[in-house]
């Protein structure tokens, strides 16, 4: 960012003074608090440089679940996605740290590290200077439906279905950024920083890096955009990484620096959390020393219509809908089950359009009787991995992909 | 990604600074070790994220060493204890006992303490040791005889902070009512 330049020298004075903070060696930056505190003056109700949660909230559905207040997070239940892609209105919030507020005319983005040229982008020049893109891609948190475990595992409670979302982003590739900036023999990882502030001096700062093969694929965007108008604050504003179908942390919000590493970055963001064990454990132990980084989602599904408990009069049609998806590869089927997995009938799937994108999924049914009626439904990527009942468990609750349900009443009309 | 980038990013964190400690948020189990926790893990996030948690003792002593990479200003020592109390209090195995009073809280149940503690500002603060900030000591021979010190203080305090001290900025604490940060001040600047 613009201020990180100016106040380079502030910086590199203090690194030194501080020193007797030892371990904890929490850094200020002098120039910026300095604003951040003035456009604060008479007005300390919202931290300085932050976004409310009430605004952020006023911007969002009724409909939205919070899970806590600070940090934000917050999702829509299932058949508030019944849309072709998820409304921003009901795009899913997670964040680590606080909701910064910046300025997309001082942004600037800046990729370094193994690259033959250190670049520099303000978001105007980003936005000339590459091709433009638009796809819907699938945005899920690692932890999505973690409430699903049994026993409980640690981490934002999302719900059966919570935590993911499928909008239209805009942006451009970053292949191309990568490319014109030139990558070394060695470059095998790239890290995403974004701008989160923390609420003390000491807040790790939130750092990811995902695999060269995943930042070259041409579906992983810097983005700007989402369902056609800007990236709304909570979400990245201005900027942020798209890595689609991966967990959610692997797209940095708030993006200001890309740093091309021969390794994955090693930080708490890295090994203290999006890791699952090596090898499954028994449910309620904890974490092994074997681990590996969590990346691409499994296949997935979910029903978006009828909503659960819904009331349907009469014996007529009822159409199932959903979607489906997965990290890598594509939806191979779709089966409905309406006497809970006993038999189980193939939906329609829609054509594949973006890679990562959902696809809408339709199956009718008549029912043959009054009173509780559940729908299942049940995924199967090309490669013939099935939706389980329930996924292995493991430590911090990531990758839930059991099956779908939801009951409905049918009563006499 | 080098340590000179992780600190810079530290360090543009912590410019856009927010609120210490929400006042809403409701306090963990007392019990020894609970003031500490609750100064400690608020810094951050709710205690909701404790109480909803559900770890076993060694499930605590991962998430703790997380929590401290993540930047939680906390001592080996205190780590310790707070583990004590995490695994009594908050153990997904074992029912929590009953409430007891925090026989290891600082200055127990006098009210400046109480009201240091309900502000998180012992997360970061304590009489005679520097922690994230400057001991009350320290601030209070710093302004020794500056009259306009209690004012001033009550200011930094509400709105916030660096540069007094060094370049590690003090959160503002939008919440504290006038009279409350005044009586702080006053007592802050009494610590001899
Ligand atoms: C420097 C900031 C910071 C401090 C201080 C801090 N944490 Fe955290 N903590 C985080 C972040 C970031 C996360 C992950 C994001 C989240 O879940 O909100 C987290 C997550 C957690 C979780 C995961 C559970 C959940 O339900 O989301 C637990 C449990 C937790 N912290 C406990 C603690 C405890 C205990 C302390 C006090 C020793 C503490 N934290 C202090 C930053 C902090
Ligand atoms: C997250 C850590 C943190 C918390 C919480 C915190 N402080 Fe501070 N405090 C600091 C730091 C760092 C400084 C040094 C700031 C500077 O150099 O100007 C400081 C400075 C001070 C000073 C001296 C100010 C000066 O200008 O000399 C006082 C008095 C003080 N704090 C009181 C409080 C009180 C009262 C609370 C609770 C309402 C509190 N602090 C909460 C970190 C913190």
């Amino acid at each position: 960012m613009e201020n990180s330049k100016r106040t380079d020298e502030s910086r590199r004075s203090f690194l030194t003074g501080v020193a007797g903070a030892g371990a904890l060696a929490a850094l200020g930056e002098a120039a910026t608090l300095r604003e951040a505190l003035a456009q604060s003056a008479g007005a300390p109700a919202a931290p300085a440089g932050t976004v409310t949660n009430e605004a952020i909230k006023a911007a969002k559905v009724p409909a939205m679940q919070y899970h806590s207040e600070r940090p934000i997070t917050g999702s829509v239940p299932a058949h508030e996605h019944d849309f072709e892609f998820t409304p921003t209105d009901r795009v899913f919030i997670r964040n680590n740290l606080l909701t910064p507020d910046l300025d997309i005319n001082l942004h600037r983005l800046t990729l370094k590290g193994l690259v033959d040229k250190e670049l520099t982008f303000s978001v105007a020049e980003l936005q000339k200077a590459f091709p433009v893109v638009s796809m819907a891609g699938m945005l899920e948190c690692a932890g999505a439906g973690r409430t699903n475990y049994q026993p409980r595992a640690s981490g934002t409670p999302w719900g059966a279905t919570g935590g993911m979302s499928c909008p239209v982003w805009t942006g451009v590739r970053l292949k191309d950024v990568l490319a014109a900036a030139g990558l070394k023999a060695n470059a095998a990882h790239v890290a995403g920083q974004g701008g989160d502030p923390g609420a003390v001096a000491t807040a790790a700062p939130v750092i990811r890096s995902i695999p060269m093969s995943k930042a070259l694929d041409e579906n992983t965007l810097i983005a700007w955009g989402m369902n056609n108008g800007p990236l709304p604050k909570v979400h990245g504003y201005p900027l942020r990484l798209v890595a689609p179908g991966w967990v959610g942390s692997a797209s940095t919000k708030w993006l200001h620096t890309l740093t091309v590493l021969d390794a994955p970055f090693k930080g708490t963001y890295m090994t203290g959390s999006y890791i699952v064990p090596k090898w499954p454990v028994k449910p309620g132990e904890k974490m092994p020393p074997d681990t590996v980084s969590t990346q691409a989602w499994p296949i997935k599904s979910m029903i978006t219509s009828p909503a659960p408990d819904q009331v349907l009069k009469g014996t007529e049609r009822i159409m199932v809908r959903g979607k489906a998806w997965v990290g890598e590869g594509s939806v191979g089927r779709v089966d409905i089950s309406f006497d809970e997995g006993a038999t189980w009938h193939r939906a329609a799937l829609e054509r594949e359009r973006d890679k990562y994108a959902w696809r809408t999924f339709t199956c009718e049914y008549v029912p043959q009787r009054f009173g509780h009626l559940t729908f299942l439904a049940r995924a199967t990527d090309d490669r013939g991995n099935m939706q389980p009942i329930a996924p292995y468990w493991n430590p911090l609750g990531y990758f839930w992909n059991g099956i779908h349900r939801v009951g409905v009443m049918v009563v006499p009309a | 990604m080098s340590r000179r980038e992780a600190v810079r990013a530290a360090a543009l964190a912590a410019a856009l600074c927010c609120t210490g400690a929400s006042a809403q948020d409701e306090p963990l189990i007392s019990g020894p070790g609970s003031t500490l926790t609750e100064n400690k893990c608020k810094i951050c996030h709710e205690l909701q994220h404790i109480k909803r948690a559900q770890l076993s003792p060694g499930e605590w002593a991962d998430n703790l060493r997380n929590m401290k990479e993540r930047g939680t200003p906390m001592t080996d020592d205190e780590m310790r204890m707070i583990h004590e109390y995490l695994s009594v209090y908050y153990n997904r195995d074992k029912p929590a006992p009953a409430p007891s009073p925090d026989t290891l809280a600082s200055g127990g149940d006098d009210p400046m303490q109480k009201l240091l503690n309900a502000n998180a500002c012992n997360g970061c603060h304590s009489i005679d040791k520097r922690v994230v900030g400057p001991s009350f000591r320290e601030v209070a021979a710093k302004y020794a005889g500056d009259r306009g010190a209690p004012a001033r203080l009550a200011t930094k305090i509400r709105a916030g902070g660096q540069g007094a001290w060094g370049a590690v900025p003090m959160p503002p604490n939008p919440a504290l009512p006038e009279a409350e940060l005044q009586r702080i001040a006053a007592w802050v600047l009494q610590q001899k």
